[in-house]
């Protein structure tokens, strides 16, 4: 994974912003990282930082390190790749080390180091993005249980309670695109309010909440083919039988 | 849509139903909410689908997952390198 920080300065990646309440923004976890890109491979260049001190140094190891799992397992669910994961890992940690003078104390670091990881991995496949058209959430809502509705008539809602759906959700999770990939990751996987995913992803409120009612919606249609696929709906009854028959 | 006749409609309802059980909205309309849904025949099963859903959501995280112990090495050797002092 190619990872290009050298023209970075927002903390965000905000793109589409069809309203919604703004939140007051993170100290910026974007301060001059130091590094270079090579081909492939992220290098980070190995110079001190001048911002450092030896209290701001075991503040870091003491309140920022210990997340090191929580930084890991997203940006393994990002990226799903552990060379890629691993070097996401490394340049968030790098990065919010030198910009560790600008963390509040008493804030929330966890919250802190997603803002730089999701901003970190965006960089690496900025070229990759896809700018989406999003509407309403509201009626992102209202359509998901639309899905609900066609899930009832079609059999397939019975899935939900007879079946261990972790294994299919994660498949499915793999295969949602960005942005909303990590609105779901954020609010439904690593249980953040909307306020708090709103200030990791660098957009208002309202967009976390478009971009989440859409991913549940994509989830929910490949739940409704997986149904099909394991014989829960009405159709494949009608036509093959079913797991009861 | 339902027969509800009293407080937020349903439509009202299912736009909010996400916010209701992200527990996104003010008191006074998760109250006006979880109103509705006790009411509303047409909207419980909604809510019931959505709270399975999410809670199938939530069990497919890998809470397991944890930094490799090279990784750890790594993100260590490249902050002391970087000057990390303790």
């Amino acid at each position: 994974m190619a990872i290009d920080t050298r023209s970075s300065t927002s903390a965000g990646g905000a793109e589409e912003a069809p309203g919604g309440g703004r939140s007051p923004r993170p100290p910026s976890p974007e301060a001059d990282v130091g590094t270079k890109d090579i081909p492939g491979r992220l290098v980070p260049e190995m110079t001190a930082s001048p911002n450092t001190t030896r209290e701001g140094d075991v503040r870091f190891e003491a309140e920022a390190l210990p997340f090191i799992d929580d930084v890991y397992r997203f940006a393994l669910s990002l990226t799903r790749d552990a060379a890629d994961a691993d070097d996401i890992v490394q340049e968030t940690f790098l990065r919010a080390y030198r910009s560790w003078h600008t963390f509040q104390p008493g804030s929330d670091a966890r919250r802190w180091l997603f803002t730089i990881t999701r901003n970190v991995f965006l960089r690496a496949r900025e070229r990759e993005r896809r700018h989406v058209d999003l509407e309403d959430g509201d009626v992102e809502a209202a359509s998901t249980f639309a899905t609900h509705g066609q899930m009832v008539r079609d059999g397939a809602d019975q899935i939900l309670s007879r079946v261990d759906l972790a294994p299919a959700l994660r498949r499915a999770l793999d295969e949602l695109d960005e942005p909303f990939k990590s609105a779901v990751l954020l609010v439904d996987l690593e249980d953040q309010s909307y306020e708090a995913a709103s200030q990791i992803l660098g957009v208002p409120i309202g967009t976390v909440r478009s971009r989440l009612f859409r991913g549940r919606r994509i989830l929910q249609d490949k739940l409704i083919t997986y149904a099909r696929d394991a014989g829960f709906t009405t159709a494949q009854r009608g036509q093959r039988g079913t797991k009861d028959d | 849509m339902t027969d509800c006749k009293e407080g937020i409609d349903c439509r009202t309802a299912v736009q909010q139903l996400w916010d209701y059980l992200d527990d996104e909205l003010t008191p006074e309309r998760m109250s006006e909410v979880r109103v509705h849904l006790e009411r509303c025949r047409t909207c419980l099963p909604h809510h019931d689908y959505a709270r399975v859903f999410l809670a199938a959501l939530s069990s497919a995280r890998d809470s397991d997952a944890r930094a490799p112990e090279a990784l750890r090495r790594r993100v260590m050797d490249s902050l002391r390198a970087a000057g990390l002092n303790t």
